[in-house]
């Protein structure tokens, strides 16, 4: 059995302007060991999906109206805010996007390390120091037992989002949630981060949800991938697949790999780009929500009447779409590898 | 850090000196003042005194030099109309009391205002919510001295026997409450508004965030995390609320006759006791200016990230 | 896409998409211009605190206009027969210890208690905008020399500062009041000025201008005035209950305008005197303090969020 199962997980905010429906309908599994990433813009509702995951979506505006998560036997949707306190930061741990606000500037880094580990572990001051100390040094802090006592607006933004990996695996989560963990820093850094990330997962045997924007990224971490665009995911495969063959429009486009236009399908008021925006969810489109921005969609066709449903094209590879590549006409297998 | 202190506490100096010497220019500038050398209205033994202790027969520059030293040395001169008391005696008299009114007030403001902010903003737009900053509003926008005459008809008059309080006077714990409440309400409201704004500013930041995402318990963000942040705008609000307190004090004096500072001040321009009114305003200024750097210097030792700035 | 956007968490996004998208429903979807005002008369008016307190405000000022105009009643005519009556149909407000009407005598002390605070305001906010603006326009040793200035007259506490004014004018009239208000309030305005005009001399679309070649006249119409405009007129709407207030403390403490003129501080130090047979004497005056004081605030709050959507967005985190 997978370690993390969501199924049909949805979250709304319910807003003065409406209720915006972030996360709808949205189903994957994760197993120990392995790395799902999921990539999509901003707005697809990513983040809100690994905040769901945590229960830390915020309480007033949000709310997860159905679907279930289900970790190590236990769905954490159904599970009260003290028994979810016990399972964050020991058994699933995340990450956040932009380091330099994520850590609190008025504690030192130690305390925010041992915090955790004394919270979860019990141990006492010293041992939870020393532990502290080990961890830095784990993710390749220099002078880590001196540097345990200064504050976070001493490390650079690169250090700083070593720090928290730190926290993260301080108490050997099962699974660690990465959101957007190398978009706020410099191009250089990025690559140690994944680094990090990829050798500290196989050495503490976690499973890994990446999530980010970036198909690079992703292409080099992630095992399998999942695409998401407008609270939904559009397309779930193999990295490999994903990247060898992919089904969506959206992932196409997103691949860079645009097909050139099918003459018969072209209407010159659509975009033929990424570029636009993704629709409203307070009131989504009722049916395909990508169909306003694909080449495929077509005005006589289902993409505006019916919902497409996610379904398998390929063993192990889903997508959620009434033009996937492989069914459209004159489609020629000639893309390659990326 | 140290740097830092010194040379903070070694710019007062100026400060003091130039406040000093705008409060001489403005005293001189009264029409009808001894001051000005002009009048010649007032006994010849205290005009005799003055012109001793003042200097008054020299320029003014002179007199300037001499009352500063006066007042690093202690020593603010004769009071122009009683005879037999320096100001330093009246000052003795009084800024104790309303010291003591202030402080009171302050300790009012802040154990009950903070709490009220704090809770308020944990339980934010919830019926509490909405009453305490509903409570802030009023307290912070109906003038004290009509606080005050409602507090000294209900509390002391209407109700004296039953609450114990009396209608006038400072002797006595009894005596003090009513005038401390009342001095203290518009502070407790701006520090429960403070308050309440920091932290709801602070429980969105993305370490609150993160420290969730550590499985912290949430009595610990709160009081750890979060209080740590918030409180500390609260710190430097301190100082310029001295300013409201002395402000305060004229009236809360005047209404509940307590025999402060405040009281006197009024009494000595109105009766012309210039010495008098020269010798308070520099040390509420001095107090005033003093507190500023106090509160400068406790941010930057609560502040982590100006505390290496400063080094 | 720019990276703050990234940055956004998804819910904002969201939300502001789907703000953006209900405003597409009309017009044919067509982009709609909207000048810096409209928009803000458009978020203000959708504030309700804020047209609550602006009605309010309204009322108060249309009290002290209208009231004398609607009660004949005399304001100075002594009539010891009909001294301290409570507030009845005849006397809305009761009657003083001399048998005035409190109705039209606290209107017309409203009258005055506002005309000082306009006059204070209007004054506060030249002298601090002009000694803002230098200082931060000019920068370098003038700029520090002003500010350190600037710092001593901080240290002169707010009451005896205007108590010394007034003593060393002699007499207390509008126009010694108004000169001791405006005297010991300025500094506020002052600084605030300062560092808006220096974030906005920073600011890149000044710069954009400059190198764009535009001349200091369109730099300072175009971009920076605009701009301080707003915060401006916010803080004309801070200062104005302050020395509503200040005026009142000063009156009650007997430096107030002489009688038989009357502001509303002094209304309250007649009433004083009798407050425990007669409170409404106090009481009246005092509300309709506090009234101004809390309408002129919530007013400044709405105007604030309204001209800076920035300040909106903070709140959301």
């Amino acid at each position: 059995m997978a370690l993390l199962e969501v199924d049909d997980l949805r979250t709304h905010f319910f807003t003065r302007e409406g209720v915006v429906h972030a996360v709808d309908g949205v189903s994957f599994s994760v197993e120990t060991g392995k790395t799902l990433g999921i990539v999509g813009e901003s707005g697809s509702g990513k983040s809100v999906t690994a905040l769901s995951i945590m229960g830390l979506i915020p309480r007033p505006p949000a709310r997860i109206v159905s679907g279930s998560v289900v970790f190590d036997g236990r769905d954490l949707t159904k599970l009260s805010e003290k028994s979810l306190e016990d399972i964050r930061g020991s058994q699933i741990a995340m990450i956040f996007q932009d380091p330099m606000t994520s850590l609190n500037p008025t504690l030192t880094i130690g305390t925010q390390i041992t915090e955790t580990i004394r919270r979860h572990h019990g141990l006492s001051r010293d041992q939870a120091r020393n532990r502290a100390a080990e961890l830095l040094e784990e993710v390749h802090i220099p002078n880590a037992r001196q540097r345990l006592d200064d504050y976070p607006h001493r490390y650079s933004g690169g250090m700083r989002q070593r720090v928290m990996i730190a926290i993260a695996i301080s108490c050997n989560p099962r699974l660690l949630i990465a959101d957007e963990p190398t978009t706020a820093l410099d191009v250089t850094v990025q690559a140690g981060i994944l680094d990090l990330l990829d050798e500290l997962r196989t050495e503490h045997q976690m499973a890994m949800i990446l999530i980010t924007h970036d198909m690079g990224v992703v292409a080099e971490a992630a095992d399998d991938v999942a695409v998401m665009y407008a609270g939904q995911i559009v397309e779930h495969a193999s990295s490999e697949d994903i990247f060898n063959r992919p089904e969506h429009p959206y992932t196409e486009a997103l691949l860079g790999a645009l097909p050139h236009l099918e003459s018969e399908n072209v209407r010159n008021e659509r975009l033929t780009a990424i570029p636009g925006r993704p629709p409203d969810l307070v009131n989504p489109p009722s049916a395909c929500r990508f169909a306003a921005r694909c080449v495929y969609a077509n005005l006589g066709d289902s993409c505006t009447t019916v919902p497409p449903e996610l379904r398998e094209i390929r063993p192990g590879h889903l997508v959620r779409s009434a033009h996937p590549a492989s069914e459209r006409a004159g489609h020629r297998e000639e893309v390659g590898a990326r | 850090m140290a740097k830092f202190v010194i040379r903070r506490v070694f710019w007062t100096i100026p400060v003091i000196l130039l406040v000093i010497l705008m409060t001489f220019g403005m005293m001189k500038a009264i029409k009808g003042n001894p001051f000005r050398n002009t009048e010649r209205n007032i006994p010849a033994a205290i005009q005799h005194n003055l012109n001793r202790e003042f200097h008054l027969d020299k320029p003014w520059y002179i007199q300037y030099a001499y009352y500063v030293k006066g007042v690093f040395t202690w020593n603010l001169g004769p009071s122009m109309l009683q005879r037999n008391q320096t100001v330093n005696d009246i000052v003795s008299e009084t800024f104790p009391v309303s010291a003591e009114l202030g402080g009171l007030a302050m300790l009012f403001a802040v154990i009950i205002g903070i709490p009220l902010g704090i809770i308020a903003a944990l339980r934010q737009n919830s019926a509490f919510d909405y009453g305490a900053m509903a409570f802030s509003n009023i307290g912070f926008a109906v003038p004290s001295f009509l606080t005050s005459t409602l507090f000294l008809y209900f509390f002391a008059l209407k109700w004296g026997n039953f609450t114990g309080f009396p209608t006038f006077g400072w002797s006595g714990f009894h005596s003090k409450v009513l005038p401390a409440i009342a001095l203290g309400l518009a502070p407790m409201t701006y520090f429960a508004r403070l308050v309440r704004g920091t932290m709801l500013e602070t429980l969105q930041q993305d370490y609150i965030r993160t420290a969730k995402a550590k499985g912290l318990r949430w009595r610990r963000v709160v009081g750890l995390h979060v209080l740590r942040n918030s409180l500390i705008p609260a710190v430097t609000a301190a100082a310029p609320l001295l300013g409201y307190l002395v402000t305060g004090s004229f009236v809360i004096e005047r209404i509940f006759a307590i025999p402060g500072i405040g009281q006197y001040y009024v009494t000595s321009v109105s009766s012309r006791d210039y010495s008098v009114t020269m010798g308070i305003t520099v040390l509420l200024s001095i107090l005033i200016i003093v507190a500023n750097l106090l509160v400068d210097i406790l941010y930057g030792f609560l502040d982590p990230r100006t505390r290496d700035l400063r080094t | 896409m720019s990276s703050t956007e990234e940055r956004q968490t998804d819910f904002e996004v969201a939300l502001v998409h789907a703000a953006e998208a209900s405003h597409l429903h009309d017009a044919g979807a067509a982009l709609r211009r909207s000048s810096l005002w409209r928009d803000a008369l458009y978020r203000f008016t959708s504030n309700r605190a804020a047209i609550i307190a602006a009605v309010a405000f309204l009322m108060m000022v249309g009290f002290v206009v209208l009231g004398p105009i609607v009660d004949r009643a005399d304001p100075y005519a002594v009539n010891f027969g009909i001294a301290y009556q409570s507030p009845s149909w005849s006397h809305p407000f009761g009657t003083d210890e001399f048998g005035r009407d409190l109705f039209v005598r606290t209107a017309l002390g409203g009258r005055l208690s506002i005309e000082i605070g306009l006059a204070a305001t209007v004054a506060i906010m030249l002298i601090g905008i002009l000694y803002g603006s230098i200082s931060g326009f000019l920068g370098g040793w003038v700029d520090n020399a002003l500010m350190r200035f600037l710092d001593t007259l901080y240290g002169l506490p707010y009451l005896p500062f205007a108590i010394l004014t007034l003593a060393i004018f002699g007499v207390v009239n509008f126009w010694t009041m108004v000169v001791a208000l405006t005297v010991a309030s300025w500094f506020t305005t002052a600084r605030v000025m300062r560092g808006q005009i220096i974030s906005l001399k920073e600011n890149d679309y000044v710069r954009a201008a400059r190198a764009v070649g535009a001349r200091w006249q369109r730099i300072l119409f175009r971009h920076l005035l605009p701009n301080t405009l707003g915060v401006i007129i916010v803080f004309v709407f801070l200062e104005l209950p302050g020395v509503v207030l200040g005026e009142a403390f000063l009156s009650f403490i007997g430096l107030g305008i002489n009688p038989p003129k009357a502001s509303w501080g002094s209304l309250a130090e007649d009433g004083y005197t009798a407050y425990n047979t007669h409170p409404y004497i106090i009481i009246i005056p005092s509300i309709c303090i506090a009234w101004l004081i809390l309408s002129a605030f919530f007013v400044a709050d709405g105007l604030r969020d309204a001209l800076d959507p920035r300040t909106r967005e903070t709140k959301e985190g």
